[in-house]
């Protein structure tokens, strides 16, 4: 019963709404470059290098749904949700309970930690 | 009017898994490839995104990524004194259309078929004599040795992110893995996928009674995943939406994310979508092969596309099917037992008992393709005693979680009405309650299952189609009766509420209902000329410059799912291709 253990966890964690800080300020970036391997088949860092899902380049200075040359879900573009580490952090922990109907196929990162190390990667990575 | 376009170095009919390997292979190679597919162009961003890909009326009931059989189909019979009929909607098995072919939605499952099946005549003869063979099971050694395909095996697997526990490296046997398997070099590249409440419970009464359960190895990626040319996978998200479907997440190995885009980044590569190949070219000699013919289905135009070498790489049903339109290789003849082409189709046979369980709750829709749990004791296992029942071959045994669509996935007691307020109830109680425990099975090659061209029936193009004679045989049923006894007595241990029991198959095949689109032979391998179509690199002994990918050129079906030594095969064909016929091109096997 992993998959229902994992999915439970996630349950406790999600409780916080976007109005609910849940960013650390003291990411791993080393850690967090590992950590985007979960991310890389669907996005990438480069400008304008759309997949599965839009380029990440560029997204701390702009909104969900903003790229004009990627094809969002209503509910993203809906959303318009500005990008910093406060609501990526939020976003990440379950992005189906934080923007439903998003597209994005991926159930999530539980751990607070990981998130962190995670965002702290994107930082610079998307310059 | 047929236009004749400049001759290209290779041209690959179809573009799935072999023809995207041998697309990246070749071309890296410096070879200008043409790739000829009759369907469309997919990809996971323009086809496969969510909510699309997660309708099951439209793919899963419909099967919007499968051929049209409108188009082209089969005639069918059981054998060879009955008259044929199209199958006109599709049932029994499902081949796919489109770039990527049926690898975008296969469910994943990948073994390594070893010696029990590439040498079958030759271990069944040494260890139970030769009259255990009855006369008209025509199977045959393959040619090639599991010892020469195991690195081909390895590179597939990585290509492909295959999960899943070794159960031999090297000769130790290891915990947790499949104790039957033939020795690997190395472990899985992707640890085994989460295991489900029903492969959990599956396990634990196998093993008290004495089965080695272990996890199915299948590319649903266990964990993110790079593999070695680069293609990014993402985790699997167990979203329950696999078999029949495209994968949203690039979780699925696949020809699409993998081997393909690689090739099409690549200047010497071309591919042509909606080209459908009616005939392969030969010389005057018949002893090489010039080019192909193929007709552009979006408006009609035929093309002749010259090549110096042609690989028939589409579905293993269609590689025959052309070969008999082309006239290469002399068509198999049942009665008189001449010829090879259409020789040996196989299949494979199941059965499945049905558990429900109140108070239990298994979560159906968190699924995958290869979400389950196997046991081999009763097929890669050489020293279970297949005297005892009297047939070659057996049957693999599991349980998982592969689906539970909502139109797909009913399961509901025996002796429930089949519509109504009762089945409705039935469905609701029981949807999250069930499990089944489920067999694959060999099917051995017989005399008379075979494929021919149809005499009356003909397909858009107006060629005729193919006519698939199939029917189980004694081997088949006595293999069903010992495994759904086995399925019975596990399931029975399980202790279940209710219990819909495995029955053994008794009558005849029948092409409607779904079972299994694991559809070998026609274009066999083997030893010389005189019982195969193409020796141990796939290469034809009529035309040396011909080479035949997939499972058409098994000479038998296992229980294992196929796409292992498909991909193993191509693998193995393109290294030999660049690195021996296309620097010295001739026979590979002198004749």
């Amino acid at each position: 019963m992993n998959v229902m253990s994992k999915h439970a966890l996630r349950f406790i964690v999600l409780s916080g709404s976007l109005a609910v800080t849940g960013a650390h300020a003291d990411g791993d970036a080393a850690r967090g470059k590992k950590l985007f391997e979960e991310c890389a088949a669907c996005h990438a860092l480069e400008r304008g290098a759309n997949g599965v899902g839009p380029s990440l380049n560029g997204v701390f200075e702009r909104k969900a749904g903003e790229l004009a040359d990627f094809r969002y879900s209503p509910a993203m573009k809906r959303s318009a949700l500005p990008w910093n580490a406060r609501t990526l952090d939020i976003f990440l922990a379950d992005p189906q309970q934080e923007i439903k109907g998003n597209r994005m196929p991926f159930s999530g990162i539980p751990e607070a930690r990981d998130r962190a190390d995670l965002i702290e990667y994107l930082k610079a990575a998307t310059k | 009017m047929t236009t004749k376009l400049k001759e290209v170095d290779v041209v690959l009919v179809g573009l799935g898994w072999t023809g995207g390997i041998l697309a990246k292979e070749l071309t890296e190679a410096g070879h200008q490839v043409v790739a000829l597919e009759r369907g469309g162009m997919r990809s996971t961003e323009n086809d496969f995104s969510v909510p699309r890909i997660r309708d099951d009326l439209r793919f899963g009931s419909r099967n919007d990524l499968m051929q049209n059989p409108a188009k082209d189909t089969l005639t069918i019979r059981n054998n060879p004194s009955q008259l044929a009929l199209p199958m006109r909607r599709l049932g029994s098995f499902l081949p796919g259309e489109g770039v990527g072919g049926a690898g975008v939605h296969w469910n994943g499952v990948t073994w390594r078929w070893n010696d029990n099946e590439l040498r079958v005549r030759s271990l069944y003869e040494e260890r139970y004599g030769r009259n255990y063979i009855p006369a008209d099971m025509t199977i045959q050694d393959w040619g090639v040795t599991y010892a020469e395909l195991e690195p081909y095996y390895e590179k597939f697997e990585r290509t492909a992110g295959v999960s899943g526990k070794a159960g031999n490296l090297r000769g130790e046997i290891q915990q947790g893995g499949n104790p039957f398997e033939a020795p690997r070099a190395n472990e899985y590249p992707l640890p085994p996928l989460e295991t489900s409440y029903s492969a959990e419970l599956f396990n634990k009464t196998a093993a008290e009674l004495g089965h080695h359960p272990f996890p199915c190895p299948t590319a649903n990626a266990s964990r993110a995943y790079t593999n070695p040319d680069g293609a990014k996978f993402g985790a699997c998200q167990y979203c329950g939406f696999c078999e029949r479907f495209g994968c949203e997440a690039n979780a699925k190995g696949s020809p699409h994310i993998t081997v393909i885009p690689i090739a099409m980044k690549n200047p010497n590569f071309e591919l042509r979508t909606h080209s459908w190949v009616t005939k392969v070219l030969k010389d005057p000699t018949g002893k090489r092969v010039t080019g192909v013919t193929y007709t552009n289905v979006m408006n009609g135009e035929e093309f002749e596309q010259p090549a110096g070498l042609v690989v028939l790489c589409a579905y293993a049903i269609n590689n025959v099917h052309i070969m008999l339109l082309s006239g290469i290789g002399k068509p198999y003849d049942p009665v008189a037992q001449t010829g090879v082409i259409g020789k040996n189709y196989c299949y494979q046979t199941g059965a499945s008992a049905t558990l429900f369980f109140e108070g239990n709750y298994f979560n159906p829709f968190m699924g995958t393709g290869g979400l389950n749990a196997r046991t081999d004791d009763f097929h890669s296992n050489w020293n279970f005693d297949r005297s005892k029942f009297g047939y070659v071959g057996g049957a693999t045994l599991g349980a998982g979680m592969t689906n539970g669509r909502p139109l797909g996935y009913r399961p509901v007691p025996a002796g429930t009405p089949r519509w109504g307020k009762a089945w409705k109830d039935a469905t609701a109680k029981w949807y999250n309650s069930a499990m089944s425990v489920g067999m694959s099975g060999s099917v051995m090659a017989n005399r008379y299952n075979y494929y021919d061209l149809d005499p009356t029936y003909r397909n858009a193009f107006g060629q005729p189609l193919m006519r698939m004679t199939f029917d189980y045989k004694e081997n088949e049923y006595k293999m069903g009766r010992h495994i759904a006894g086995v399925i019975n007595e596990i399931a029975k241990a399980m202790n279940p509420t209710h219990l819909n029991p495995a029955s053994a198959r008794s009558g005849s095949w029948s092409v409607v209902p779904y079972q299994s689109t694991h559809n070998t032979g026609g274009t066999i391998m083997g030893t010389n000329p005189g019982n195969s179509a193409v020796n141990k690199y796939l290469q034809s002994w009529d035309c040396h410059n011909l080479f035949i990918m997939g499972a058409s050129v098994f000479p038998h079906n296992s229980a294992y799912n196929p796409t292992g030594p498909v991909g193993a095969l191509a693998y193995r064909a393109a290294d030999t291709l660049k690195n021996v016929y296309l620097k010295n091109p001739g026979p590979l096997v002198s004749a």
